[in-house]
């Protein structure tokens, strides 16, 4: 079944599972979900207070409904995930690395030059979302600065980000992930639940996205385990360990809090439309490397 | 600059929507709705070529993944075509932005960063009318916001 025809049914599934829930009023206890706050401690942990905010929604299953449209507390993540001050050019952000311990991505020798490489303007062009891949990698679409819809059915949770594409993820601990030999922008991502904790496994990249604009790296050995928990019905808490024994001396934990807006309604982006910074992008490429404009 | 009240409300405006009046011709839009861009600003402009540019609008390009603002500038007798890059057409809309708001013929006063191409191209950090009065960009740079 082809990738196109899932996500058709996972939507099918959807929109009968939400009129089935707007229909009925949640009947399964607050479980932990309102004291999963603690996690907020973090790098992610201000914003929206919780004191006055309505309870964890729930699934008729008694599972969270961590479904709606959201925008992420991003910190600046998307010009640095580890804390870095502004310039004219690219903007402050205030780190969401939260292991190791002082924030710092734990790069192996190689890649901080390839680091510093990746963050002279000829190399801006290898971004492959200023190409319009919009299929943007494991984590970077979660702070990108740019709204995501989560769908959710007992079976399975749907990402909608508004620009940089959507993750399937299967809800089956069962389930095996593809074979080695199949590599994916997005990974193969299988999910299940622990307590009122959304658990999501992916593997099978293929190395090519950037976690970001200035060009933080992952390769294909890269593996993410993402934890969503919800603190109340308007707020998870995102936490995803990333662990890339090519690029990294250690894993590595980032932690986001994702806002919901119950008004949010996505909005079409078609990238591809009219890309004019691509060429503006090859040209200073070109000229970095010696090559004349055609 | 004249705004189409006949443009129906989508839902999902009312809590971003910026205060744009036919009657206010200022536009400041200050919502907190996020400054989108798909590629590394530093990578396609230049710091240190700012540029300061006042010309008539020739289009609009409602687009994406940018907009654009295409001006005519009278270079000592002389007219230059310069584009300039805004935001995200979604993050227009967002902040309250229309394809009607800027109409050809509008004079602005762009401030911007050339792009390293060395081009008649520049990513918009601020735009004002003649009078000082300031129209918000919507600029790929968020610094270009975080400044207004």
């Amino acid at each position: 079944m082809s990738a196109r025809v899932i996500l058709g049914v996972v939507l099918a599934g959807v929109l009968a599972a939400g009129e089935a829930s707007a229909q009925g009023a949640p009947t399964a206890p607050q479980g932990r979900g309102a004291g999963a706050g603690g996690q907020g401690a973090g790098a992610a942990g201000r914003g929206r207070g919780t004191a006055a905010a309505p309870p964890v929604r729930r699934m008729p299953d008694g599972k969270p409904d961590l479904s709606g449209f959201y925008d992420s507390v991003h910190r600046g993540a998307n010009y640095g995930i580890e804390e870095h001050a502004g310039s004219t050019l690219t903007p402050p952000g205030q780190g969401i690395v939260v292991d190791p311990p002082d924030g710092k991505l734990p790069l192996q020798e190689w890649a901080k030059e390839e680091l510093k490489s990746r963050q002279t303007p000829a190399r801006g062009y290898d971004d492959p979302t200023a190409h319009c891949i919009m299929a943007a990698g494991v984590p970077r679409g979660f702070y990108v600065p740019s709204p995501f819809f989560i769908m959710q059915t007992p079976t399975h949770i749907v990402v909608l980000f508004e620009r940089m594409a959507w993750r399937h993820i299967p809800l089956d601990p069962k389930r095996k992930h593809l074979p080695d030999s199949i590599r994916l922008w997005q990974g193969d991502s299988v999910g299940h639940w622990e307590g009122d904790t959304l658990v999501v496994n992916s593997q099978n990249f293929n190395g090519k996205p950037w976690l970001n604009e200035v060009g933080e790296i992952t390769s294909h050995a890269l593996t993410v385990v993402e934890r969503f928990t919800p603190v109340n019905a308007n707020t998870i808490m995102y936490r995803a360990t990333l662990t890339d024994p090519i690029v990294y001396t250690r894993p590595f934990t980032i932690e986001v809090q994702f806002n919901r807006d119950p008004n949010g309604e996505m909005l079409e982006v078609a990238c591809h439309e009219d890309n004019q910074d691509l060429q503006h992008m090859k040209d200073v490429k070109d000229a970095g490397t010696g090559l004349e404009k055609k | 600059m004249t705004v189409n009240s006949q443009i129906p409300t989508p839902r999902f405006q009312t809590a971003r929507r910026c205060t744009i009046g036919a009657a206010a011709l200022a536009v400041l839009c200050l919502a907190a709705a996020p400054v989108l861009a798909h590629h590394s600003f530093a990578a396609e402009f230049d710091e240190n070529k700012p540029i300061k540019l006042s010309g008539k609008v020739v289009e609009m390009r409602w687009s994406n993944p940018h907009a654009w603002i295409y001006l005519d500038v009278n270079n000592n007798g002389k007219t230059e075509r310069w584009a300039f890059e805004t935001g995200a057409a979604n993050g227009l809309f967002r902040r309250g932005w229309r394809k009607e708001d800027l109409p050809a013929g509008t004079v602005l006063v762009i401030q911007g960063w050339q792009a390293r191409n060395g081009t008649n191209t520049a990513n918009a950090g601020s735009i004002t009318f003649p009078d000082g009065r300031r129209l918000f960009a919507g600029s790929s740079n968020p610094n270009a916001e975080r400044d207004k």
